[in-house]
């Protein structure tokens, strides 16, 4: 079968003024379908440039990336956006839920835009549940909600689409340790019953819940 | 759709800055349809002075330089009053014109007295045949059968010195021409251009002639035309009398082409005006192109978002739209309304009536200001929704 993502050979180079800057320098990895992976280094290492390309919202300077076999590197932005939306979910540390919305359409929110139609409320009702979301938050909105519910939230709007991967951007680095604890294991469930899920961290206790570990030191994949 | 939805939310959550944003779209409509519905009742107003004689040609003696109006009923004294057209003229025109009908007018101004004991005054006359007068003028009062001492008043004329059917005018100093009784008082006809009644006496042809010592030459000829050919009749006359250009004879006016001319310049007016309500509009633009881009610039994060989990560039900037659509609409339908009531008052105040204030050039103006107000609110709002789509979505998900 297939990786979900595939590194060969990627560079990426910001070209600065003040000169170029190496963020990653020539990383080769794959990521299996099923696996639990941390991503783990010190601040500047690249791990944000590597969850950015994992994550389709940039594409490398040299090398390829392949997403489940798609090479990424010569795609459209419309193609990239398509494959964000269908195959990539994306959970962040602060939640970034839309405030302006309530849970049920925050969950939504990605499979409307697959869709083109209106709001799947069984669909949301569903992946909440899977979750473990109390049901009379359904209709509030997202500031209504604690961290810990609104991480529920940010994990069941990555879900709705039924992506290949989940990428996480420090998880629970926005929530107390027993909160950070119980989505950890809602992580762990999920990727018991088969998702693919990346965790891009700087906490040990975060990683580990996880597989496998990759180490990122001044862009190149230290272990 | 969900983007239609978070613009309708945006818009309500930020209800002030919304509201002040449509207030300026609102008054920039009102600026413009209201203008145009004030120029629109003056051209109506001004029309309905000039309508009646909008089917005539005026005839008058050439008096070199560009030939012109009438010599109305005030002209005597002046250097064109020698000059007058002949019998001969007169027949020339009466058959050019054929099957319409030449109307021969004598002109002058003398004084009078109304009643034993009054001011004299000095008025218009106009000597007509008695058989033509009823195709130039309607009567609000008496009949046209004037007889040889018989006249017919101006209504302004009557009004202004308490005339009716049956009241008597001494003509001259003291009385000297003899009397006249009032058979009928004309209708209002407000400006014209071949003979102004409303402060004049109409006499018949043979008292004018007894009395003033006048022999078939006459100061104008008016040819009423039947089909509303204006333009045909005047070229026949000129061909026919203006035969040599060195040895002009005649004067034509074409009053329709004078009537298209003065709407034309009401036109102009009208568009001017509208446009200085315009600058209005502009402003009201700029206020909604900056209430975007607070909006963009608000929510950066939020389309960093939006583009990570997969929303096109097009649907961000659809978002956008449709917030400026919104506005837009609800704030140029309120004015569209609010211009129907502002052109009612300016109207009343401005031009003492408000009888023109349904019309279809009426409707068509206030349609035009909430289109424009509309269209301004879309193309103020393309910009700013055109960066927020174009935003980098690692930037925007970074922003704080």
């Amino acid at each position: 079968m297939e990786p979900v993502i595939q590194f060969e050979d990627v560079v990426k180079i910001y070209p600065l003024k003040a000169g170029d800057v190496t963020a990653l320098d020539h990383i080769s990895f794959s990521v299996e379908r099923g696996e639990f992976i941390s991503i783990m280094g010190p601040s500047g290492s690249g791990k944000s440039t590597l969850l950015t390309l994992m994550g389709c919202l940039d594409t490398p300077t040299s090398g390829n990336i392949f997403m489940s076999g798609i090479p990424i590197r010569n795609m459209s932005d419309v193609d990239l956006t398509n494959l964000r939306r269908d195959r990539i979910g994306f959970i962040f540390q602060y939640f970034n839920l839309f405030p302006l919305l309530n849970i049920i359409e925050n969950v939504s929110f990605p499979q409307m835009l697959k869709s083109g139609h209106g709001v799947d409320e069984d669909k949301a009702r569903e992946v909440l549940r899977a979750v473990q979301l109390d049901e009379r938050l359904f209709t509030h909105t997202p500031l209504e909600l604690s961290g810990g519910q609104q991480q529920r939230v940010a994990v069941a709007r990555a879900l709705i689409n039924d992506p290949d991967i989940l990428l996480c951007d420090e998880p629970t680095g926005n929530l107390d340790s027993k909160t950070g604890a119980s989505i950890m294991e809602l992580m762990t469930e999920l990727n018991r019953k088969g998702s693919t899920i990346i965790v891009v961290t700087h906490d040990p206790n975060v990683a580990n819940y996880t597989s496998r570990t990759i180490r990122i030191v001044d862009g190149c994949i230290a272990s | 759709m969900i983007f239609w939805e978070i613009a309708k939310r945006n818009i309500r959550i930020h209800m002030l800055r919304s509201t002040l944003a449509m207030l300026g779209i609102v008054i920039g409509v009102v600026a413009i349809a209201s203008m145009g519905i004030l120029g629109n009742s003056m051209v109506a107003t001004v029309s309905e002075s000039l309508s009646s004689v909008g089917d005539s040609v005026i005839v008058t003696p050439y008096a070199g330089g560009g030939g012109g109006m009438g010599p109305g009923g005030g002209s005597s004294g002046s250097s064109s009053a020698s000059l007058k057209l002949t019998d001969q003229n007169y027949q020339q025109i009466k058959r050019v014109s054929a099957p319409n009908t030449a109307i021969p007018v004598y002109s002058t101004s003398d004084h009078m007295k109304i009643g034993v004991g009054s001011d004299d005054i000095v008025a218009s006359i106009y000597g007509l045949p008695s058989e033509d007068v009823p195709d130039l003028m309607k009567l609000e009062a008496g009949d046209y059968n004037n007889g040889n001492s018989g006249c017919l008043v101006g209504s302004t004329f009557a009004k202004d010195h308490d005339l009716k059917v049956g009241s008597r005018i001494s003509i001259g100093n003291d009385g000297s021409k003899g009397t006249l009784r009032v058979t009928g008082i004309i209708e209002e006809r407000g400006m014209s251009f071949d003979i102004s009644t409303d402060n004049a006496l109409v006499v018949t042809d043979e008292w004018f002639e007894d009395t003033y010592n006048r022999n078939k030459d006459y100061d104008e000829v008016v040819v009423k035309v039947k089909d509303g050919d204006t333009a045909t009749v005047k070229t026949n006359i000129e061909k026919q009398l203006n035969k040599h250009k060195d040895n002009k004879i005649v004067s034509v006016t074409d009053s329709k082409a004078t009537l298209n001319s003065i709407y034309a310049t009401f036109g102009t007016i009208t568009t001017f005006v509208s446009a200085i309500g315009g600058i209005s509009m502009i402003v009201a633009g700029v206020s909604i192109f900056n209430i975007m881009m607070m909006s963009v610039n608000e929510r950066i994060k939020e389309i960093g978002i939006m583009r990570s989990i997969g929303t096109q560039k097009k649907e961000v900037m659809s978002m956008f739209i449709y917030e400026a659509a919104i506005i837009g609409v609800i704030g140029s339908i309120i004015g569209g309304l609010f211009s129907i009531l502002a052109g009612y008052v300016v109207s009343a105040l401005m031009l003492g009536s408000t009888k023109y204030l349904v019309t279809a050039a009426n409707a068509l103006s206030v349609t035009e200001g909430i289109l424009f107000g509309i269209i301004i609110c879309l193309a103020c709002g393309i910009y700013p929704a055109w960066q927020a789509a174009n935003l980098n979505p690692i930037d925007a998900l970074r922003h704080e």
